[in-house]
């Protein structure tokens, strides 16, 4: 396991579906990546054709190197996988998993460079390799805010960071593969069928059985869909229903392409959020409460928080003790 | 009212005679660095059994530094030395856990330097020391030279007072290890706490000219041109809130005197939320008074 030092460069992103749209642009990759917030088909069929699950949760070692429940190590699998190295990295680590392993799709010269360099590396070093690559960090790290108050060398706490653990849900070979890049090799959970969902319903119920082994409650955990951008064939599609005349077809299509076109505008949106630093901002903000005559009464706002925190504090000690 | 700035359990030693040797008091005690009333630094043991203060030193800038006594086989004695005289004053460490020595100590180092400064703790269940990865324990980078403020300059603040009342408050108790220097780091106000979307709204709707005037510190790539309605999303996004947290955190290790200069504020204002919101609010009289921003005015 990486140690707590052992980031090299990475920085935290957040695990959002339009940091890791963006992230997948960067890398010339016609994939778009949604939150999933069930996994019934209905909801699925939405996201179709889907390449990959990601599964992300609230990591809590368990120590174990046993494969997850209902599936086997399989030391032979053919495909891309590498062991997440360093901390930080393991959001895009996920995305590398992911991709390598869809067959023919289409990426940038960079990212097939560096999948064709990694032919043959056993899982460790194919971990390395991906992350030695600026290009690589550079993008990932393009997404998180800018340090200009650096909080390294402060020796401040360290927050939550890395709690987050991702694994990856991929049809390989007609079997449904699970990628966790902490373990030692790639999972296989058995062959599946090709009619109705496909893969899809071997992952719901493989998901679904590893829930399962949690108390109710116990984990945070959230589901991301790796699929095909569906706007060119949106467009398409009106273009041709268009051209059929069927105005009820064309209404419907028009309004699927303004829900996806305003979700990226919010994600275009959110994404310079990231990358903003709010140094001076916040300077002009607090000026401006200032200047206003509004910094006292915030302050004594903030001071009576301060107390309620206080307070709950000790009774929470209060019960903790003894 | 006196402030106490820091505050941890030991008990006193004492040597033994004339000899070398020095015999550690069982009597349960707490060391205590206070602001007194007189503007002077107070270095304070009490008693924890009958609470009270059977020493009280009182100290100037740079005269006393609170060593460890390397000769000690058992390791957690301390010595208070003073370079004007040859008084030396012995402690041991009463806490059972002695994995926040250096944290304590290095803060009593820091305020024997500097009473200004704001102690830097570590959370609880942190410390760097233990990790071999680590070079440092925090520099006294921020201790100002002694000069530039003299302790009497030092108000204390409601907050600060509440901080005084849960340290003392924890001394009473047999309360957890590290309890005074934990709470002591949470009991500063929160930068979160102000600037909250429910502080800056009805400001933004009152003063049409300032939210014109933040436009240009907002990101430059949105994907439409700011309105006040972009504000609002903003000042309520989690990656503002993030960063807030950020400069709340950054401010309390009392170490951002040279970033604090690039918004033309003194370097005082880098060593905590306090300062740094006073030293805006006389950065904002000064403008209003037609004097620039960059101006880097004294303040004393």
């Amino acid at each position: 396991m990486s140690g707590d030092d052992d980031s090299s460069g990475w920085q935290l992103t957040e695990s959002d579906p339009g940091v890791f749209t963006e992230l997948l642009k960067t890398l010339g990759v016609p994939l778009v990546v949604d939150d999933l917030y069930s996994l019934d088909a209905a909801v699925l069929s939405e996201f179709q054709p889907l390449h990959a699950l990601i599964f992300l949760f609230k990591w809590v070692s368990t120590g174990s190197a046993e494969p997850s429940i209902g599936g086997q190590y399989d030391p032979d699998f053919p495909g891309f996988f590498a062991h997440q190295v360093v901390n930080n990295a393991c959001a895009t680590l996920a995305v590398m998993n992911a991709i390598a392993n869809i067959p023919g799709l289409q990426m940038g010269p960079q990212l097939s460079d560096l999948f064709a360099f990694t032919v043959g590396m056993d899982p460790q070093t194919s971990g390395m390799a991906i992350t030695s690559s600026d290009w690589l960090r550079e993008a990932h790290n393009a997404l998180s805010p800018p340090s200009a108050i650096s909080l390294d060398g402060l020796d401040l706490p360290k927050t939550s960071e890395d709690a987050y653990h991702f694994i990856v849900y991929i049809p390989y070979a007609g079997s449904l593969y699970e990628l966790d890049g902490l373990k030692q090799n790639p999972v296989r959970h058995g062959s599946y069928s090709e009619a109705g969902e496909g893969w899809v319903a071997k992952a719901r119920e493989v998901i679904e059985a590893r829930i399962g082994t949690y108390p109710p409650g116990s984990i945070e955990f959230s589901l991301l869909a790796v699929h095909e951008d569906p706007l060119p064939r949106l467009r398409e599609q009106l273009a041709q229903v268009q051209s059929a005349g069927r105005h009820v077809d064309a209404n419907e299509l028009i309004v699927k392409i303004a829900t996806e076109d305003s979700k990226r505008e919010r994600w275009a949106f959110e994404n310079s959020l990231r990358r903003h630093n709010y140094l001076g901002f916040i300077h002009a903000l607090l000026l401006g409460m200032a200047k206003a005559g509004t910094l006292d009464a915030a302050k004594e706002g903030a001071k009576k928080a301060l107390q309620e925190r206080i307070e709950k504090r000790k009774k929470g000690e209060a019960m903790d003790e003894d | 009212m006196a402030e106490t700035r820091l505050a941890f359990k030991a008990g006193r030693a004492f040597r033994r005679g004339n000899t070398n040797f020095v015999d550690s008091d069982p009597t349960k005690g707490a060391i205590l660095l206070q602001n007194g009333e007189d503007g002077l630094l107070h270095f304070i043991w009490k008693n924890r059994t009958n609470n009270d203060a059977e020493e009280d030193l009182i100290l100037f800038p740079g005269d006393a530094t609170f060593q460890k006594v390397e000769q000690s086989a058992w390791g957690r004695t301390y010595v208070l030395k003073f370079s004007s005289s040859n008084q030396r004053h012995f402690f041991w460490m009463q806490d059972a856990d002695g994995s926040r020595d250096e944290e304590f100590v290095g803060n009593v180092n820091r305020l024997l330097a500097d009473p200004s400064i704001v102690p830097i703790w570590y959370s609880a269940g942190y410390n760097p020391n233990n990790q071999a990865s680590t070079s440092s324990a925090p520099a006294a980078s921020s201790s100002t030279p002694a000069a530039s403020q003299r302790p009497g300059d030092y108000q204390p603040t409601p907050e600060e007072l509440a901080r005084i009342r849960s340290i003392v408050t924890s001394l009473g108790t047999n309360a957890g290890a590290g309890l005074a220097a934990s709470s002591a780091a949470q009991h500063e106000i929160s930068l979160t706490d102000v600037l909250t979307p429910a502080n800056l709204r009805p400001l933004f709707a009152s003063h049409p000219e300032l939210v014109q005037s933040l436009f240009p510190h907002l990101p430059p790539d949105l994907p439409h041109p700011p309105t006040a309605e972009t504000l609002q999303q903003v000042v309520a996004s989690p990656q503002f809130r993030a960063a807030v947290r950020n400069l709340d955190m950054a401010l309390r290790t009392g170490l951002l005197g040279e970033l604090v200069r690039t918004l033309g504020l003194p370097a005082e204002a880098g060593t905590g939320v306090e300062p740094f919101l006073r030293a805006l609010q006389d950065q904002a009289r000064r403008e209003e008074n037609g004097e620039g921003s960059g101006d880097q005015m004294d303040t004393d």
